[in-house]
Order: structure tokens, then sequence, then C-alpha cells
């Protein structure tokens, strides 16, 4: 995974401005660090699924983040992977618990995917590489932006899977009766390649704009 | 103050208090809304029965589901099943609610028929984690609608087949459509409602 903290951008972009940007482009988790996708093969077929779990991964994301930056100087090297999975999967058995109580519906549609969110790699990836050694504003805001970072690219993905493969957003039918729903948008296999086909654009366009901005070669890794 | 973070102690009772903060807050939290996780189960049961029945459906209030279930449903429990009785109309009926394996997790439905077995009252799924979009349609309205007056074949029993994928309403024929593209759903749900037929067939005979 690559550090925020290493990444080039314009000298002038305030800390907080670069963690933001950082998050929703330079260093998006899905497209740069490639973390979270389980969840993006699971939830994406349907919008409302999808974004009550991009609100549990960014939620979760933060508050860990910044709970673990400002318990940073206390927590002993040896157990540091302990405490950050103790502290995230908190969060995250918070977020079950509010949904079983006010939102029965949705925790009982979402099922095992609640608590699957620990398993999100951008948890403990943040939690690592930002967390670790930054502020806790700062980290609040880098978990925050990668939550958000992350959700974009879901819902984008969510979009074209549910209303090809139900003809519908949010649950709402927006075509006729006319219109054939594609099975394959619904399983699995379709997040695989509109992952893959979002990978490409997004890193093709980086790319490109990189090449634009410098003409000499990069001087950095390879 | 400078503490020796490398030591061997005072990781562990940094671990050992961290752990009890964060536990104690899940704790209490949990206890918190204990309560109203329940009453949410409860009432979501209540509400599959009485929609079985006939006697209410998803537009009924929730302030109402329980005293309409007081007021007209008796529970029994039966082997490895819940048996349901109300008289509707001064006409008894008897509902069984049963677990069944299903394709990803187990599948709870209530199926609600008269006595005998012949025609069914109404069919709801309590709990399934079917195929999203496939099997999971199983929850779907029009799903349990085409379960609604159906006669049952001669051999007592309701028939899935292949059909238009639209729905089968006619209540004489016996048969209703089964799922498109969740071949092995249907499959659970058929021996589901047919293992719930017998069940009441069996309970209703000693009314």
């Amino acid at each position: 995974m690559s550090d925020t903290e290493q990444r080039k951008t314009p000298a002038k972009v305030s800390p907080a401005g670069k963690v933001m940007r950082d998050g929703l482009w330079y260093n998006n988790p899905i497209f740069v660090q490639v973390l979270g996708i389980c969840s993006t093969l699971a939830v994406t077929n349907n919008l409302r699924n999808t974004l009550i779990m991009v609100l549990g991964v960014t939620f979760a994301t933060s508050m860990g983040s910044m709970t673990l930056s400002a318990l940073r100087e206390l927590i002993p090297r040896k157990v540091r992977m302990i405490v950050q999975v103790l502290v995230l999967s908190f969060y995250v058995i918070i977020i079950d618990i509010v949904l079983r109580a006010y939102q029965p519906a949705i925790s009982k549609q979402l099922g095992p995917y609640v608590g699957l969110i620990i398993t999100n790699c951008i948890l403990m990836g943040r939690a690592e590489a930002f967390a670790a050694s930054n502020p806790p504003g700062l980290a609040f805001l880098d978990g925050l932006a990668n939550g958000l970072g992350y959700g974009w690219v879901l819902l984008v993905i969510a979009v074209i899977r549910e209303f090809l493969g139900f003809g519908s957003l949010f649950g709402f039918k927006i075509v006729g009766n006319w219109f054939t729903p594609w099975t394959i948008m619904v399983m699995a296999p379709s997040a695989f390649f509109l992952l893959a086909i979002a990978l490409w654009i997004a890193n093709n366009y980086k790319a490109k704009a990189e090449a634009a901005k410098k003409v000499a070669p990069a001087p950095q890794k390879g | 103050m400078k503490l020796n973070r490398n030591s061997i102690t005072y990781a562990a009772v940094f671990t050992f208090v961290v752990c009890i903060l964060f536990v104690v807050i899940l704790a209490i939290a949990n206890q918190v809304t204990l309560s109203r996780v329940e009453a949410n189960k409860k009432l979501e049961s209540q509400l599959a029965v009485l929609k079985a029945f006939g006697l209410a459906d998803a537009s009924t209030p929730a302030g109402e589901i329980d005293s309409k279930y007081r007021q007209f449903i008796t529970e029994k429990a039966v082997d490895q099943a819940t048996a349901y009785f109300a008289t509707i109309d001064g006409q008894p009926f008897v509902a069984i609610k049963l677990t069944m394996p299903g394709l990803w997790g187990p599948i709870t439905a209530v199926l609600a028929t008269d006595p005998k077995g012949t025609v069914v009252r109404g069919f709801e799924i309590v709990d399934q984690q079917e195929t999203p979009g496939l099997g999971g349609r199983i929850s779907e309205p029009w799903f349990s609608a085409q379960f609604k007056g159906k006669q049952t074949l001669p051999d007592g029993t309701i028939a899935f087949v292949q059909g238009s994928g639209k729905g089968n309403f006619d209540p004489a024929n016996g048969t209703v459509d089964a799922i498109t593209g969740a071949s092995r759903t249907s499959d659970f749900v058929s021996a589901l409602v047919n293992r719930e037929l017998a069940l009441a067939r069996q309970i209703g005979g000693t009314l």
C-alpha cells in the first residue's frame, strides 16, 4: 500500500486538503490501494444497501482512526494490531447494535455484511498507514476521506448494477415493464468486471494526467 | 511521567484496560437496546403470522399488530415448528411456522390453511438469506400473494412450476410460479410449503 505522506501534490495545499484529495482521488482506497474489494462485490447490486455499507465504513474508519490516533502515544508497539482490531470492531459492533435496534429492516437485509465491515482492509490499512503517525483531527479526516473515496466508487458501481439488474434506483422503478433485467448484473461476476473497467478508466485517466503534467520521466519509484 | 512502553507489563496492563473499557461500553449499548431489538423481532414474527392469516398487511400500523395478534391468535409449540390457531368469520384456520434449509441459509416461513389443508389462506416468508434479486425474490409480495386462496392438488400439495415468472393467481390450479433463475431456492421453498401443509393437516385433524 502506498503511503499518503509520500504522495506528491501541489505544495500550497493544506494538510487537511491534501488528506481529502488523497482519499477521494490520488490515493483512492479502491483505485489505488485496491482495498475493500470484498464488499464492493457483495453489496453493490442494490443502492440502498450500498449506501448503508458506505456510511458504516466511513463512520468506522473515521472514528476508529481518530481514536487510535488519540491513543497512539500510549499503544505499545507489540500489541498495536490487537488494539487496532479491538477499537475498529468496537465501532463496527456499535453500528450493528444501532441498526438492529432502530432500523431492523435494513439490518435484516444487510445481515452479516455489517459485521464484516471489520474485515474491510481500508479500516486496518488507514489505522496502520495513517492514524498510527498523525494527530487525531487529521486521522479523522483521513478516515472520512477514505470512506467517502471508497463510497463514491461503490455508489457508481451500484447505480449501474441496480439499474441494469433491476431497472430501478433505490428500489424505485425507473423503466417500464418492457425492460428485461440483466440477471448477470445482480450476481457477483458483474461486480468483478465493472470494478475492473472502473479501475482501468481511473488509472488510465490518472496516468494521462500525470504524463501531461511532467515532460521529464518520473523521478519516483516505478 | 515516562512510561516504558516496551515492557511486557505495560503491554499487558494496557491491553487489559483498553479491552475492559471498550467491552463495557458495548455491553451497555447492547443492554440499552436489548428490549427494543426483542420487540422488533417479536413484532416481525407476529406480523408475518397475521399476514398469513390475512388479518394484516404491510400497511397495518405497528401499534395495532400486538393487540390484533392477541385478539385473534393462539399459539402452540409442536415438534420443531409452531402452530397457530385463529377463528375468522366463524371458520377455524391453522398456520404452521417452520424453518427448513435454503440455498445459503435457513428459510423460515408461515403458511396458513383450513384445518383440512385443502385451501391455503396465506403464505409469508419470515426470514431468508437467498441471493438478492434471484432467490431473494421469495420475499416479494407477488410471490406470497400467489398462495392466497390457492386450492391444493388432489394429493394435498402445491406444485412449483416454471411459469411466466410473474405469478400464478388462479386459485383452482394448485400450482404457483417458481422464481425464474432460482431453481434451487424454488425447490427448497416447495419442500418447505408442502411440509407445512402436511403438518397443518396433521394438527388441523385434531381440532
